[in-house]
């Protein structure tokens, strides 16, 4: 009965592992911690994310002027801190909420961070906060849009991203405008698939089009692994809605686009919700074929020379030639809203931080996202995250087309396709 | 007596790690091989002993992990009220699947096994009243102490290493007793075991109940202690593998093989992704992967079966232990 001995060997190994770890801090950094999923499903968004992260340390630690009024980007280092570097500790969550605790566990206790941000997947963003809550450490999201995040009464928790309810309101008012200028809005079908972000950005688009007047006519799920909808694009070319909003991942939004193109079905409208949509290989396969295809943003790189485009070529050295995409621009801004926190609290202690966060009122001008600032209400939700609507045209760019103000040119109508 | 004196020492040593390793890290790690050990160590009831590889135990895991949040989010319950009801889901439903599926045999079990749980997997996905796709919580901030939400590890450790010491008396008790012995027979040829008279279909029966009730507490200490389940994680097939990957690798059939697995694979598991995790490489699996490979291709009876070996052959077997020789009996 020797088992025991394996136990103290490996619980032994993993203390002087840990040790090794936390004896090489220095002073004169600050420390985060960034859950991602580094791994597992959602690793090619996890890893986008890394290289997002990695973008906004090297900008905010040498310093870059171009960048307008982006705070803790002007000097090296924090200003508030005496020019105090910041380190962050990235750490994969595998796509597990109880992988995703542990790390943020060892990040709190092990890495001794002063702040956690991620975890993507909202599953795991509400366990790995629930750790932050519990140590009273600040967490910051950028990027998880479940509507029970801010809902559970949380002091340490700040969410910088528009969610699904934001989201909706946008494609509410933007056909809401459409149909004021003649063009028929009444029947709306949606098509989403069946997981977590499916289903919580459809139920949430149905409730607020239903405050508003608006029903949704038709509601089609489907798996999102899925190898053939045919049935589910016959049916909507049986019912023949005036708008349809999808709501897919990115190999099934592929397959909706050729599919769609082999029935020749082209509804006069199609808005779809950013994910699948925006990814820059769908584009690339179909871009083609889903041509005038409406989609949410909240970001848009620009033209060359403004900030955002900066922040773009200097992304693109770090993931390999990638375009940022919206999701890993909402963590950075998330990221950004963090650290500049931190250079006002001018400490490291979690309380100062937190007071700093509460007291966050940044402008459109100093962010890198389309919101309309950021500013945190009593559960941690950011009441000015907002987004635009943009659309494919002539081939594969999308280009901003509502509101008017944000807008490069006006949306056209009806959808093309290929 | 110095049967008794190996699992004594045994047992004060995992009392003590907690108040030897006393950084939080260390404790969660600690009180994670307990939970993996009592899950692993229910899947060996039927999966080790009567040798039927359940791949959908995830199920009865589920069963116990909803119960326990949902009675938090829909009854303001603490989780730890939702246990009784987990089980009485866990056992009925192994006695429903359990009565058509037990009859097939090798891998035909196996695969309607995993049939069932990828069934309730997507079925839970759908149904609002169990979260659906986005799942159910439990209570943050403990209202009261009933709530078992610490910021510690340490409680749960204990509790955990309570109910694993109940699993294992249960297994202990059940494989010395008639039932046990009817197990191993059936294990070994089942048409052999049924010419001499044993109930096979019964005994495999309640095997399988036991086994489901016992991973149903597992899965509803794993809730608990994330505060969250939704159907990839508290129904995904990757748990069921886990339970399954453990045992096999500890020594299934043997009483505590299920915890030298947990012990092995969760520090792994768990110091690979700390170490290689951040780099973004998706080393840790690798890492993870190859070594259960190794430790399959060179000791396919698990370590506990080897430790076995080697100690029996060091010490000439006057007296060989009864636990040994059951292991390298049933090693598989």
């Amino acid at each position: 009965m020797k088992l025991k001995h394996i136990v103290g060997l490996l619980s032994a190994a993993a203390m002087s592992v840990v040790l090794a770890g936390a004896a090489s801090a220095q002073d004169k950094t600050v420390k985060i911690g960034m859950i991602l999923p580094l791994s597992g499903n959602a690793a090619s968004a996890g890893v986008h994310g890394k290289a997002a992260i990695e973008t906004a340390v090297e900008i905010i630690n040498t310093g870059n002027p171009g960048l307008g009024n982006l705070p803790v980007t002007k000097n090296a280092g924090l200003k508030g801190l005496g020019g105090a570097k910041v380190e962050v500790v990235f750490a994969d969550n595998q796509g597990s909420p109880a992988v995703g605790q542990n790390q943020a566990l060892r990040l709190i206790t092990e890495e001794k961070v002063v702040a956690l941000a991620g975890a993507y997947q909202s599953g795991i963003t509400l366990t790995t906060s629930a750790i932050a809550e519990k140590y009273g450490i600040p967490f910051v999201n950028g990027e998880s849009v479940a509507a029970n995040l801010t809902e559970r009464g949380f002091k340490w928790f700040f969410r910088v991203t528009p969610v699904a309810s934001d989201f909706a309101r946008i494609y509410l008012d933007f056909l809401k405008e459409l149909k004021a200028s003649g063009i028929k809005t009444d029947n709306v079908a949606i098509v989403h698939e069946n997981t977590e972000y499916g289903t919580s950005v459809a139920s949430v688009i149905t409730s607020v089009f239903k405050e508003n007047g608006l029903s949704i006519a038709l509601d089609i799920p489907y798996a999102a692994n899925t190898t053939d909808v045919q049935s589910q694009v016959l049916q909507l070319k049986d019912k023949k809605p005036d708008v349809l909003i999808m709501v897919s991942y990115t190999s099934d939004a592929i397959l909706y686009a050729k599919t769609m193109q082999a029935l020749d079905y082209k509804p006069p409208m199609m808005i779809a919700d950013n994910s699948g949509f925006s990814d820059p290989s769908f584009i690339k396969t179909a871009g083609k074929l889903t041509q005038g295809i409406f989609n949410r943003s909240s970001f848009a790189i620009g033209a060359a020379g403004t900030p955002t485009y900066l922040i773009n070529e200097i992304y693109k050295k770090k993931s390999g030639g990638d375009d940022l995409d919206d999701t890993a621009a909402r963590q950075m801004q998330g990221f950004f809203v963090l650290v500049d926190a931190i250079d006002r609290a001018g400490s490291t202690e979690p309380a100062k931080i937190q007071a700093a966060l509460k007291a966050t009122d940044l402008k459109p001008d100093q962010l890198m996202m389309g919101y309309k600032g950021v500013k945190f209400d009593d559960k941690g939700q950011n009441i000015l995250a907002a987004g635009l609507v943009i659309q494919l045209q002539d081939g594969e760019n999308y280009v901003p087309v509502w509101p008017k103000q944000l807008a490069k040119t006006a949306p056209a109508l009806p959808y093309k396709g290929w | 007596m110095r049967r008794f004196l190996w699992p004594l020492v045994a047992l004060a040593l995992v009392i003590i790690y907690p108040l030897v390793f006393t950084t939080p890290f260390q404790q969660r790690l600690g009180a994670l091989i307990l939970l993996y050990a009592i899950a692993a160590s229910a899947w060996n009831i039927i999966g080790g002993y009567a040798g039927q590889v359940s791949v959908g135990h995830v199920v009865f895991f589920g069963c116990g992990a909803y119960a326990a949040m949902g009675a938090y989010s829909h009854f303001g319950l603490p989780p730890l009220a939702g246990i009784p009801a987990g089980i009485a889901a866990a056992v009925l439903i192994a006695a429903v699947i359990g009565v058509p599926t037990l009859r097939l045999s090798g891998h035909y079990f196996s695969m309607a096994t995993i049939a069932v749980a990828e069934l309730a997997r997507l079925i839970v996905t759908n149904v609002e009243f169990l979260g659906a796709a986005v799942g159910l919580s439990g209570p943050t901030v403990p209202r009261t102490v009933f709530d078992l939400s610490f910021i510690s590890a340490l409680p749960y450790y204990y509790l955990f290493l309570a109910v694993l010491l109940i699993t294992l008396g249960i297994t202990w008790w059940m494989a010395n007793s008639r039932m046990g012995f009817y197990l191993r027979a059936i294990k070994d040829s089942e048409r052999a075991a049924r010419s001499l008279g044993a109930p096979a279909s019964r005994v495999k029966l309640y095997a399988f109940m036991l086994s489901a009730g016992l991973t149903s507490v597992a899965g509803a200490l794993y809730a608990m202690i994330v505060g969250f389940v939704d159907p990839e994680s508290g129904l995904g097939i990757l748990v069921s593998v886990k339970m399954l990957i453990m045992a096999a690798l500890g020594g299934a059939g043997l009483l505590f093989g299920p915890l030298v697995g947990a012990a092995i694979l969760v520090p792994l598991e768990e110091i690979s992704n700390n170490l290689l995790g951040g780099k973004g490489a998706g080393l840790t699996f690798v890492v993870y992967g190859a070594i259960i490979v190794i430790i399959a291709r060179f000791q396919p009876g698990g370590i506990l079966a080897l430790i076995n070996r080697l100690w029996a052959k060091r010490k000439t077997p006057k007296t060989p232990d009864t636990e040994a020789a059951a292991g390298a009996s049933n090693a598989p």
